[in-house]
């Protein structure tokens, strides 16, 4: 008895459900659309309809909207750790202190690691490189919305999505290795980072195609309404979760490795073959004494 | 000029604009004092290891100083026992050989002694035996009887060896 009263209201609450969904399916007029599917992909890819005004100066693309929404976000989310939070540190840390040590330590940990002579700026540089691609990439799950200048109401994408701002990021992390090299290793530094020609176009295009490729198909499972139900969970996570995660560690270890490549003390010829001699001397003498025995 | 994609270098300068304001904001906000603090205590917690090395090693070269001292005091003890047990053997000789002479004193003084008493004994019974002497021959002399006298000398001296 107590099994079937309780599988009942379940039963009852299905039934309910899927004829609702019956309904919206058969019933529903889709409204009209702004654009067909074909100008959607074409505009999230080009953005040359969809146009926001920046304060009445320019007509941007919706992206750089979303990196100065982002940035405000972030930028109000640090102030407010500065003032509430930072001076509360304690030596044995606390939840909320433990995420933000453990934070500032991965990248501190990878500038480190890649780069072992010079990496007090690029810590600090991969970390807001990172703290912006994940809290951009994010930024496009909540969906906020920005007037066209058409009048239409589009959802802010991931800032990255747009083309100039992978581009302005990829060229922007050129430009810190080509700096950081020259300031580290002069003409070395310089030939070493201009050697890497390929650099600025792989790492714009691998953020712009990566951004991209989750929004169009994000934007064509939204697009239709059959799709729209459960289905956006998995694509929501897959493609903007991991890829938050996954460029955001991309782009950092990238900039760290070329960084610490370009930025690294070339020893000179005599230098190195006097080093050499050394090893060798001392491992002769290491082992003779085994030999002799 | 019509660039393909529709890339803009306004908008990438300004998407650099953003970033390099963003880059500010989170360098002195977050990074800088996160950082510091970590490197502050991360220093501390060096400064106590180093601290505590220290102490230990110090610990350790006190302890083998001690064990050193202690080793010197135990051989210090041994010497000082030794000599101790030598000024011991030779006193005990000493005082032995001091009894020795003592007793041997004594014992002469003794012998001297026992002599002086009896060369007394001797010459008082010399003394005696000429009295007993003496009377006898007086008596014999007087009575003129030997047979008798004879024998009173006799009975005289008996009666003086029963006396003694």
């Amino acid at each position: 008895m107590s099994k079937k009263k309780k599988v009942i209201p379940i039963v009852i609450f299905f039934v309910i459900l899927i004829a609702i969904i019956v309904g919206i399916i058969l019933l529903g007029k889709p409204a009209p659309r702004a654009e067909s599917l074909s100008e959607t992909m074409r505009d999230a890819v080009l953005h040359e309809s969809m146009k926001v005004s920046l304060f009445g100066l320019k007509d941007v693309n919706p992206g750089l909207i979303s990196a100065f929404a982002v940035t405000a976000i972030l930028g109000v989310f640090a102030i407010i750790c500065r003032i509430f939070v930072i001076p509360r540190f304690k030596e044995i840390p606390g939840k909320f202190q433990l995420v933000l040590e453990s934070v500032v330590g991965i990248f501190r940990g990878m500038a480190k690691g890649n780069s072992p002579e010079k990496n007090k700026v690029l810590s600090a540089y991969i970390f807001t490189a990172g703290a912006y691609i994940f809290v951009g990439t994010l930024f496009e799950l909540f969906g906020f919305q920005a007037v066209s200048t058409s009048g239409a109401s589009i959802p802010l994408p991931a800032p990255l999505a747009d083309i100039n701002g992978a581009i302005a990021m990829g060229c922007g992390s050129y430009l810190f290795i080509l700096i950081g090299g020259i300031a580290n290793n002069g003409f070395h530094g310089l030939l070493g980072t201009i050697k890497e020609f390929s650099l600025p176009l792989s790492m714009s295009f691998r953020l712009f195609g990566a951004l991209l490729s989750g929004a169009l198909v994000t934007e064509l499972v939204y697009y239709s309404m059959y799709l729209s139900f459960v289905l956006p969970v998995i694509v929501g996570v897959l493609f903007t979760l991991l890829h938050a995660l996954i460029q955001a560690y991309v782009l950092t270890l990238l900039v760290s490795i070329f960084y610490g490549e370009v930025s690294e003390k070339k020893l000179e010829k005599g230098k190195r073959k006097k080093k050499n001699k050394e090893k060798n001397n001392i491992n002769t003498n290491t082992m003779t004494p085994e030999v002799s025995k | 000029m019509n660039v393909p994609l529709n890339i803009d270098w306004q908008q990438i300068l300004l998407h650099l604009l953003n970033f390099c304001i963003l880059f500010g904001i989170l360098y002195f906000f977050l990074y800088k004092p996160v950082k510091d603090f970590m490197e502050k205590r991360e220093a501390s917690y060096k400064k106590q290891h180093e601290d505590a090395e220290s102490a230990l090693k110090e610990a350790e070269q006190k302890r083998n100083e001690y064990e050193e001292k202690l080793a010197g005091a135990e051989a210090e003890i041994a010497a000082m026992k030794s000599e101790a047990g030598a000024k011991n053997a030779e006193e005990r000789a000493r005082m032995m050989e001091q009894t020795k002479t003592e007793a041997a004193a004594i014992l002469e003084s003794a012998k001297k002694r026992g002599e002086m008493e009896h060369d007394k004994i001797i010459a008082e019974a010399q003394r005696e035996i000429a009295d007993i002497v003496t009377t006898a021959t007086e008596k014999i002399v007087l009575s003129a009887d030997v047979s008798k006298s004879y024998d009173e000398f006799l009975k005289s001296a008996e009666g003086n060896v029963k006396n003694e």
